[in-house]
Formats: C-alpha cells, structure tokens, sequence
C-alpha cells in the first residue's frame, strides 16, 4: 500500500507539467465559477516581484491572457528569464486555488499556488538590425535634410526677390 | 452669410498643418534615445524612415503652400480638427513598420487613440514590445494630452492672433494667461512637473512592492505620462494589475485625478488661490458626480452580488469609476471579466459617466464637468423660474476662477456640445450592434470611444471588423475635438463641394 502511494505521488509529480491547464480566457471569462477551486495554469513568466517571504509572479498564456501568480518566494527565485522584448521568459506551469476576487489581495484576480513547475527556461532573442532597412533609413534620412535646407534657402532667397510666391 | 473658401484658405490651413507635421517629424525622433539605450538598434531605423518621411512630406508641403496670409477663426478651427487626421498616418508609421500592430488600420487606430488620449489598443504582444515603442505610445499620450498644437503654436508661434485663434480650436478656449505662448508654457511646465513627480512616486512604489529598479523606473515614466495625460495605455497587458499593489494604484488615482483638473485651476492653485479647491463648478461638479456613481456602482455590484467583501467591492469600484470619469482608462479589473461579470445596469452607468468626462482645459475628454455643472445649474434656474413669480428675475451664477453669470448662451453652448456627444454615442453604439456585438458591451465600448477613456468590454481587438475599427478612429477623434471643429471641418467639405474653390 505505501508503495503504490509512493508511487503514485511519484508519478502526479513527474505528470504535473503535463496536466492539462485551464486558459486564461476561461478562467477569466468564467471566474464566478472556478472561485475557489483549484486549478492548472501554465504561461510565460512576464514579470516577478518579491514581497517579503511570497512573491507575485505574473504568467502569460499563449492566447495573450495574464494572470497574478501568488507563491512563495522561492519559487520566484528559480525564475531564470523574464520575458520581455529581448527575452522568452521561463515557461511556467502552477497549480493552485484560483480567487476570482482575492480577499488577502484587495480584490485582485489570482491564483495562490501550491505547487509550481518550470516547464521550460526561457531564452535571449537574437534582435539584430536589418540592414537594407538601416540603409534605407540612411537614405531617407539623407533625403529629408537635403530637401529641407534645399527647399529653405531657396523660399529665403526668393523671399529677397518677391514677398511670397504663388503656386 | 457664409463666407466662400478660397484658395488661400487652404493654403492657410495646409502651410500650417506641414509646419506642426515638422513638429511631428522631431517627436518622432525622441524614442530613438529609449531605443539606444536599451540596446535596441533594430528598432532606430524604424524612427528614423517615419520621422524622414514626415520631414519630406511637409517640408515640401511648406514650400508649395506658403502664404502670408494671417490665419483666422475658420483656418484654425479647421487645422484643429484637421491636424489629428494629418498626424495620425505619419505617427501610425513605426507602429505599423515594427510590427506593433497586425495591419496599417491598427496602427492608425493606436496612433489616433495616443493623440487623443483615448488609450483603446489594438497592439499585439504588449509585454513583449520592444522598450523604444512602448515609450513611444506613452509619448503619443503626453503629447495630445497637452496638445500637439499647444505645442507646435509654442515653438512655432509667429503671431499671437494665429495662436490664440488655433488653441480655441481645440476646445482650450479658456486661457490661463493673455499671452497665449506663455500660457502654452505655462500648461508644459505644469505637465512636465507632475509627470517627473509621478515617474519618480510611481518607481519608488515599485522599487518597494519588489520589482527590479530598471522596470520600476520605465513604467514610472510611462505610466505617469499615461495617467497625467488620462491617456490609459500601459506597457503591460495586465495594466495597472501588473503590480498588485494598492499603493500602485493610489499613485495611479492620484495622478489621473490631477490630469483631469483643469490647467487653469491648476494655476490658480499654484498661484495660492486655495479656495479655488472649494468654490470651483468643475471641482465641485466631479466630486458630485464621482461620488454618487461611485456609490451606485457599488451599491449595484452588492446587489447582484458580484464581490463578496465590502472594501473589495468600494475599491474595485472607485478605481474604475475614477478612472472611467477622468477619462483615463486604467482598469485594476480584466477587461473580458468587466464584460463577463459586471451586470449590464452597471456597464450603462460606466458609459454615461465616460462621456461626462473630466474637467475642460484638462487632458481629458467628454462633455467636461464645466459643461455638465452649467446644464445642473440651468435645470435649477428654470425650476426657480418656474416657482417665482412672473415679475420676478431669476439670476444664477457658477464659479469657475472668477463669479461668472449664468446666461442662456453659456446653457446653450454647454447642451449643445452635451447633445453633440449624445449623437455620437448613439451612432458608435448602433454601428457596433450592427457588427453583431451585444448591447451594453457596444454601449461601453462606444462610451470609452467618445469619451476618450480606453477601458474596454473586449470588444477593441485586432479581431473586431475594419469598419468597427475606423468608427472608433472617428469618434475618438470628434469626441476629442468636441463635435464643432468637426462640423466646421464638414461644413467647410459640404461648401466646397457645392460652390466650388474660388481663386480669391
């Protein structure tokens, strides 16, 4: 009996990052109905903020729906990439009990997680410049100073001749 | 008699549009410092193709329509409506280029609720935007917020009389000062102070909440910009949510509320009038107003028992009630969960109080408190009237910096424009039913348009129809203007149209 129950934790552990996880839409849309249930989220980190000894960490899903993580500090700290405009945060799966309106959080929608799981680390992204468009840029650039003082010192030079031309 | 347009005239209102678009052509190029600093070399040359266009088209523009005539009334009501149209698809160049948006339309969309300060978004990815865009539709806020043209007529102004005339165009008719360059200082220092103050407050709070210095001191600038200008945008999709914090949002409340006060309040005050806070018809109309939909909100979300606790439910009303009145946009709640939780009763209130809108001569938009205490004070007035007798004078009088009396025109002008703004809501709202979107969803959305606000029911996605998309770029774009510059402008078309150009 032990065993199989070793087993078994064993193998909840191992299959969590593969449970299937709610949507962000879906809770949020439907979050009268999952108030206090426990539930599956898994999203890019975007965004971790340590608050003594919890942390809130925020998770992106793919369709583009951000929910509050809630969990402990330490947790937060194996966070090694932060997504952003250079970086794919860390992916991160969490388990917990969803609050529609969190009463610890002043009303806050979030999820306090139990267990949290990084799924797959986040990475740099290469953001080199495009070099026919830097050289267009150069061009244009070059284009626009030209036209600029070209165009102003011939309405200044006729200025001296006529008050104002006519087109 | 309605005077005929002459050549002349365009060239007046084209000579000045090309100089603001030069105007345009140097704000275009301050991201480039986010961008470098940030190591974003990818993203300069995008600044720099739109800022080289609008340098081109305009400096061509300049030479071909220069005129020494002097601008009047119609010239610069004209360019005041005209200016945002111009604006628009030049500002919409890097949004579209980088990628920001998934079309031209979308970036057109985003660069017009910028300048208007609306804060409705049709860009993708917001957390991954690179740091130099997302600055960039900041920067778009501030600077409709304090007014393309108050400053392009600061650094551009040649004559007072063309300033004065242009800065009335944009419903900014309410000078602060005579001298109308001074005054457009003056409205730039005040901006500029408190959004330093608010970055600063703002990255102090974060650096505190536990976020790393570098992202508490970007949003800091952003978001101030975006709440003194009760602009709305923010560079996480989750808004002001991202952080979690009540004193986040306290800061975000604070600022807001100031950028919905009226420039030349905030003068008096500065300048030690403080019974100014107490006597004001705008100051006293907001508090009213905020109150009692503050109380109403709550008191409906207790009815159809939305919160559980009662300081959640004060909280999370309050926010979103300040935010929707000042016309800011920020949202401390989901969009998709406004539109999913909150009763319809609720959703209709949040419109109406969106198109009241903050105080005139403020960064936000709406009908203006002024207008709304002015039309309270009438309903009143003819009350009294009515219950005196026939040989009696019914006088009535409203505070704004000084005792002004209150005459049928000044009630007439102000139902004007409050009818105005009821015309719109109704057309935005019919036009988004049409595309099949449920009633009060369209009516909030339709609201957050016409009031320059920003908060949505989810309705404002890359998804909605092209039509949807250009309606809301039109009523943004009027509701900022106020409806007249706009008839001006269409009176001008019809004109034209019938009787032609005339040469002289």
């Amino acid at each position: 009996m032990k065993k199989a129950f070793i087993f078994a934790a064993i193998l909840l552990t191992l299959m969590a990052p593969l449970a299937s996880s709610e949507s962000g839409q879906a809770l949020i849309e439907n979050a009268g109905r999952f108030d206090g249930m426990p539930v599956t989220f898994r999203g890019e980190v975007i965004g971790v903020m340590t608050r003594g000894d919890f942390a809130w960490v925020n998770l992106l899903d793919n369709e583009g729906y951000a929910i509050g993580i809630w969990c402990p500090a330490e947790n937060a700290k194996k966070i090694s990439f932060i997504g952003d405009y250079s970086h794919v945060g860390d992916n991160v799966q969490v388990a917990g009990t969803f609050h529609m309106a969190c009463t610890e959080h002043g009303g806050d929608l979030d999820i306090h997680a139990d267990n949290f799981t990084i799924v797959a680390q986040g990475r740099e992204v290469d953001k080199s410049p495009s070099l026919p468009l830097a050289a267009l840029s150069i061009v244009l650039a070059a284009v626009a100073i030209f036209i600029t003082f070209y165009l102003w010192r011939i309405r200044k030079e006729r200025e001296k001749i006529l008050p104002w031309p006519s087109y | 008699m309605i005077p005929y347009l002459t050549k002349e005239d365009f060239k007046v209102i084209g000579f000045n549009l090309c100089r603001i678009g030069n105007v345009l052509g140097f704000l275009l190029l301050v991201p480039i410092i986010v961008a470098v600093i940030y190591k974003e070399f990818d993203i300069v040359p995008h600044f720099i193709i739109a800022s080289a266009v609008t340098f081109i088209l305009c400096n061509v523009g300049i030479h071909f329509l220069q005129t020494d005539k002097k601008m009047e009334l119609k010239h610069a009501l004209c360019l005041a409506a005209v200016a945002w149209i111009f604006c628009m698809p030049l500002a919409a160049i890097p949004l579209w280029s980088t990628g920001t948006t998934g079309s031209y339309l979308d970036a057109n969309f985003d660069a017009m609720s910028g300048f208007t300060t609306t804060g409705l978004s049709l860009a993708q990815g917001v957390d991954h935007l690179p740091y130099s865009i997302n600055f960039y539709r900041h920067f778009l806020q501030f600077v409709g917020g304090i007014g393309i043209i108050v400053v392009s007529l600061m650094i551009l102004s040649k004559s007072e009389i063309s300033s004065v005339l242009a800065f009335k165009g944009e419903a900014r008719d309410m000078g602060i000062r005579p001298n109308i360059v001074r005054t457009s200082r003056i409205i730039l220092g005040i901006a500029l102070t408190f959004m330093v103050l608010g970055a600063v407050l703002f990255s102090v709070v974060a650096i505190s909440e536990g976020a790393n210095v570098g992202t508490s001191v970007f949003d800091g600038v952003n978001y101030s910009m975006a709440a003194f200008s009760t602009g709305g945008f923010a560079p996480h999709s989750q808004s002001i949510l991202f952080y979690h914090s009540t004193l986040y949002e306290i800061v975000a409340l604070v600022m807001f509320l100031i950028g919905s006060f009226n420039f030349t309040f905030h003068y008096a005050v500065l300048s030690g009038k403080r019974r100014e806070i107490f006597k004001n018809i705008e100051i006293k109309t907001v508090f009213i107003t905020l109150t009692l939909s503050t109380l109403v909100i709550a008191g409906l979300l207790l009815y159809f028992n939305v919160y559980s606790s009662a300081s959640i439910l004060f909280r999370k009303a309050f926010f979103q009630a300040a935010s929707a009145h000042t016309t800011t946009g920020f949202g401390t709640i989901n969009s998709a969960q406004i539109a999913g939780l909150w009763p319809s009763a609720v959703l209709f209130l949040m419109s109406i109080i969106m198109i009241l809108g903050a105080c005139a001569n403020s960064t936000g938009g709406g009908i203006k408190a002024i207008r709304v205490g002015i039309i309270i004070k009438s309903f009143f007035r003819e009350i009294k009237k009515a219950l005196s007798p026939s040989s009696a004078v019914v006088t009535e009088k409203y505070h704004h910096i000084e005792d002004t009396p209150l005459t049928d025109t000044i009630a007439r002008g102000a139902m004007l424009i409050a009818l105005g703004y009821v015309i719109l809501f109704v057309f935005g709202t019919t036009v988004t039913v049409l595309c099949g979107y449920n009633a009060s969803n369209s009516m909030y959305e339709t609201g957050s348009a016409v009031g320059n606000v920003g908060l949505s029911s989810g309705i404002t996605s890359p998804a909605m129809p092209a039509p949807l998309k250009i309606t809301y770029i039109f009523l943004m774009w009027a509701g900022r203007l106020e409806i007249i510059a706009v008839l001006v402008l269409i009176g001008f078309v019809i004109l034209a149209l019938r009787k032609g150009v005339r040469r002289r």
